[in-house]
C-alpha cells in the first residue's frame, strides 16, 4: 500500500514535470503551400499556411518558447517574418538579411524566445506572396492579468485581396503608375473646374500636379481589390458571435498589402486598449484608421440582441470589407451608408518639396505638434491662389488631427460626427522604457518619383543604399519626413519604436508608424538588439521598388558592458 | 486677542466644513439632483456604528479585485478601498446610468487638466465649467484616489436598488473596471 502511495506520488510529480517543461515550449508546423482563394466573385491561385489563407493564428504565452517548423512546399523559396515580434536577428525572418531564406522542400526550424504578450501577425518577406496570401495572425497571451476584461475576443484580419497576382501589379505600374487609379479626374472635371475657378487658376494648379507627376486622386495607387475579413469578402461575412451585454475583444491587423481602412461598427463604441501588442490607456471612439500592418484592439459591448455590422472602407474609398457581430450565426445587420467620395489630395498634402508652387510658403510643411496649439503652419499659405481645390477637409477646429497636414485631404472624419482616434490619443498604459534624450538623430526622407514607380528613402533606392549603422545601447531619434504625396506605414524589424506624441513617458511604443504626406513625425528607439534589421514602408509595392534599409546594430550587451568598464 | 481671532476663524471654518458636508451628503446620496437624475434611492452615507461588515475593495490598473460585491438589503458596509495602481482610481456606487452621466464629468475634467493619468489637480477641480458646475469630487457615494492612496466610506445600502460599483475615469469603465453589487435580501 505504502509502495503504491509513494508510486503514484511519484508518478504525479512526473506528469507535473512533463507538463510545466510543455507549456515551456510551444510547437506548431506550418506549411506554405498554394492555394486557392475563393471570395465568392473571383477564384485565383494565392499562397497560404496549412492549405488555406489567411493562415491560422498562432497562441504563444509570454515566458515561453515558440518552436516553429516551417516547410516550404512551393517550388520557389520563401520566409516567414513575426511581425512586431522582438527575436534574435537570425529567427526575424528577411532573405537576405536575417537569413538565407528556405528553399523548396526545406523545412526552417524558427525558435522564438517570446517576451511579449499582445496581437501580432505573421507574414512572408519573399517576392510578392504576402500580397498573395502569406499571412496569419498571432495572439500572445500576458503572464500577468491585462488593464482590461472581456469575455470573449476575435482576430479580425484586413486584407486588400487583388485579382492580379503581387507581381503582375508592380509590372502594371512601372509600365503606367496610374494603372489601378480609377478614379482620374476627366475631361469633364477639368471644364467644371474652369467654370468654377476660371481657366488661369485651373491650368495653374493642374500645372503644380503635372510637375509633381501625381494626380489629386492619388490616395490609393492599387484599386480594384476586394476586402476581406478574416479570408472572407462582403458577401460571404465573416460572423463573430456574443451574448447580448457580453464584452468582446476585437483585434483588428492590418495585413493588406496597399490599403489603410476606417474601421467603425454603427451603433457601437470602441474602447481602444492595444496599439502594435503594447497596451494604451484607453480611449473611446467611434471610428479609427489602421495602416497597413499596425494592429489595434478594442473593446466593444453589444447590448441589443441584433447585428452589427463592422465596416471597414478604404481610405480613398475604392473598396471595403464587411462583416458582422451577431447573437446568432445567419444574421446580418443592415448595411451602413458608404461614403463614396472619395477624398483629394490638396497642396497640403504636396509639403514644400516641391517649390514651383505659387503663393504657398515654404514654411506651410507640417511639422507634427502633438500639442495641437501651433497653427503658425497655414499662416504662410495664401489661400487665393489655391482655387480649384478642395476646402471641405480644411477644417482648422481646435480638434484638427496633428498627424496630418493643416488642410490636408485625408484628415479622417468620423462617419457619425464623433470621435475619430489620432495618433496624439495613443498613450502607453505602462511605459516600456524609461525617459531619456536621445543619443542623435537620424533624418529618414521619404521619397519618390511616381511616373516611374521607384520609392525611396533619402532619395536611395535600396539596392544603392548603405545600412543605416546604430550603435548597441544608444537612443536614437529618426525624424522621417514625408516628401511623397502618398501615406507611408514605416516598419522598423527588432526594435520598438516610440512614437513621439509630446506625452513623455506616456509616448506610445509601436512597430509601425504611418507618416501623412507633408508632415514630419519623430519616433525613439532603445538600440537594444544586436544584429542586422530590415527597416522599411510595409506598402507592398513600395517596399519592392526601393523605400527600404538595412539597419546594423554594432556591438552588443557584452560589447556595451566593456565599453562602461564592467 | 490675535490668538483669539485665530481660534475665531478656525472655528468658523471648522463649522462651515461640519454644515457643508451634513447639508450636501443627503441630496448627493439620493441621486444627486444636479446630476439631472431620476430620485433613485441608492442608499446614505452610514454610521460606524451600524457598520455590520468591513469588505476591502483594491483597485489596480484597470481593475477591481473583485467582480461582484454582495450585501444585504439595508446593510451598512464600510468599505476600505486602496489603490495599488499607477493610475488614478475611482470607487463609485450608484446606478449605471448616474455612472454613464459621471464618465461625461470626468472626460471633461481630463479635457480641463483637472485630472490626468496618474495625479489629481485639486486646485483646478475647483475651477466654473461655465455651467455654473465645478469638478470638486466630494460626493458621498465615491472616493477617487491617486496611486497608493486609501480612503473609507461607509454606506447604507438601500433594500433593492440595481447599483454597480465603478471607476468613470475615461476609459475604464468601458474596459471593465465595474461589477455589480448584489443586494441580498
Amino acid at each position: 500500500m505504502k509502495y503504491q502511495t509513494v508510486k503514484s506520488t511519484l508518478l504525479g510529480a512526473l506528469a507535473v514535470l512533463a507538463l510545466s517543461s510543455a507549456s515551456q515550449a510551444a510547437k506548431y508546423d506550418l506549411s506554405v503551400d498554394y492555394v486557392t482563394i475563393d471570395t465568392g466573385e473571383m477564384k485565383t491561385r494565392g499562397i497560404g499556411y496549412n492549405g488555406s489563407s489567411p493562415g491560422p493564428t498562432l497562441r504563444f504565452r509570454e515566458g515561453e518558447e515558440a518552436v516553429i517548423n516551417v516547410t516550404n512546399n512551393l517550388d520557389e523559396a520563401t520566409s516567414i517574418h513575426w511581425h512586431g515580434l522582438i527575436l534574435p536577428y537570425q529567427m526575424d525572418g528577411v532573405p537576405g538579411i536575417s537569413f538565407p531564406g528556405i528553399e523548396p522542400g526545406e523545412t526552417f526550424t524558427y525558435r522564438i524566445p517570446v517576451s511579449q504578450s499582445g496581437t501580432y501577425w505573421f507574414h512572408s518577406h519573399s517576392g510578392f506572396q504576402e500580397p498573395d496570401g502569406a499571412y496569419g495572425s498571432i495572439i500572445i497571451e500576458p503572464q500577468k492579468r491585462e488593464p482590461f476584461k472581456f469575455d470573449r475576443e476575435y482576430v479580425v484580419v484586413l486584407k486588400d485581396k487583388h485579382p492580379h497576382s503581387g507581381e503582375r501589379i508592380l509590372r502594371n505600374l512601372k509600365m503606367m503608375p496610374d494603372y489601378y487609379n480609377r478614379k482620374q479626374r476627366t475631361l469633364g472635371d477639368f471644364f467644371e473646374d474652369v467654370s468654377k475657378n476660371g481657366l488661369g487658376a485651373t491650368l495653374s494648379e493642374r500645372g503644380d500636379w503635372g510637375s509633381m507627376r501625381m494626380m489629386p486622386t492619388d490616395i490609393e495607387d492599387v484599386q480594384g481589390f476586394v476586402g476581406l475579413i478574416n479570408g472572407m469578402s462582403p458577401d460571404q461575412n465573416w460572423t463573430g458571435l456574443f451574448k447580448p451585454d457580453e464584452r468582446v475583444r476585437l483585434r483588428f491587423i492590418n495585413a493588406s498589402a496597399m490599403t489603410y481602412f476606417d474601421v467603425r461598427i454603427p451603433g457601437l463604441e470602441m474602447t481602444v486598449v492595444q496599439a502594435d501588442g503594447n497596451n494604451v490607456q484607453p480611449v473611446k471612439v467611434d471610428e479609427f484608421r489602421i495602416s497597413v500592418a499596425e494592429t489595434y484592439d478594442v473593446i466593444v459591448q453589444p447590448k441589443e440582441d441584433k447585428a452589427y455590422p463592422i465596416l471597414a472602407e478604404s481610405m480613398g474609398r475604392s473598396g471595403f470589407a464587411l462583416a458582422t457581430l451577431a447573437p446568432r450565426q445567419g444574421m446580418r445587420a443592415e448595411m451602413p451608408e458608404l461614403r463614396t467620395e472619395a477624398p483629394l489630395l490638396t497642396m497640403a498634402d504636396m509639403g514644400m518639396s516641391h517649390g514651383d508652387m505659387a503663393g504657398m510658403d515654404h514654411g506651410a510643411m507640417t511639422s507634427v505638434d502633438p500639442s495641437g496649439d501651433d497653427k503658425d503652419a497655414m499662416a504662410g499659405m495664401d489661400h487665393s491662389n489655391m482655387a480649384g481645390m478642395d476646402h471641405s477637409n480644411m477644417d482648422m477646429g481646435e480638434k484638427a488631427d496633428p498627424f496630418y497636414a493643416a488642410g490636408s485631404g485625408l484628415i479622417p472624419k468620423a462617419a457619425n460626427g464623433g470621435k475619430f482616434l489620432s495618433y496624439a490619443d495613443l498613450k502607453a498604459q505602462k511605459p516600456l522604457y524609461a525617459e531619456r534624450p536621445a543619443t542623435r538623430e537620424i533624418e529618414l526622407r521619404l521619397t519618390g518619383n511616381m511616373e516611374r514607380y521607384s520609392w525611396s528613402i533619402n532619395g536611395v533606392k535600396y539596392e544603392d543604399a548603405e545600412p543605416i549603422r546604430l550603435k548597441y545601447g544608444e537612443r536614437v531619434r529618426f525624424k522621417f519626413v514625408n516628401e511623397t504625396m502618398m501615406t507611408h506605414p514605416m516598419h522598423l524589424h527588432g526594435m520598438w519604436s516610440i512614437l513621439d506624441t509630446g506625452k513623455g513617458k506616456w509616448n506610445p511604443v509601436k512597430h509601425t508608424i504611418s507618416i501623412n504626406p507633408g508632415t514630419t513625425v519623430y519616433s525613439e528607439t532603445e538600440v537594444d538588439e544586436p544584429g542586422e534589421w530590415a527597416f522599411h514602408c510595409h506598402l507592398s509595392y513600395h517596399m519592392a521598388t526601393g523605400m527600404f534599409r538595412k539597419v546594423i546594430v554594432e556591438g552588443g550587451p557584452t560589447v556595451a558592458e566593456l565599453e562602461n568598464g564592467k | 486677542m490675535p490668538n483669539f481671532k485665530t481660534s475665531f476663524v478656525a472655528r468658523l471654518v471648522l463649522s462651515t466644513a461640519i454644515i457643508g458636508t451634513l447639508m450636501t451628503a443627503p441630496v448627493a446620496s439620493f441621486a444627486s439632483p444636479g446630476h439631472g437624475m431620476e430620485n433613485i434611492n441608492i442608499g446614505a452615507p452610514g454610521k460606524a456604528a451600524d457598520v455590520t461588515r468591513t469588505i476591502k475593495i483594491t483597485m489596480e490598473d484597470n481593475f477591481f479585485d473583485m467582480e461582484t460585491i454582495e450585501v444585504r438589503a439595508d446593510e451598512t458596509v464600510k468599505f476600505q478601498i486602496e489603490n495599488k495602481g499607477e493610475f488614478v482610481h475611482e470607487f463609485n456606487l450608484g446606478t449605471a446610468a448616474m455612472h454613464a452621466n459621471h464618465q461625461k464629468e470626468m472626460m471633461m475634467m481630463m479635457e480641463h487638466g483637472a485630472l490626468d493619468a496618474d495625479k489629481i489637480h485639486m486646485d483646478k477641480m475647483k475651477m466654473d465649467m461655465g455651467n455654473g458646475m465645478t469638478m470638486e469630487h466630494d460626493d458621498p457615494n465615491s472616493v477617487l484616489l491617486e496611486p497608493g492612496k486609501t480612503a473609507e466610506i461607509i454606506w447604507t445600502f438601500p433594500a433593492d436598488t440595481e447599483l454597480e460599483f465603478a471607476c468613470n475615469v475615461p476609459g475604464h469603465y468601458e474596459s471593465g473596471m465595474m461589477g455589480k453589487v448584489r443586494l441580498q435580501s
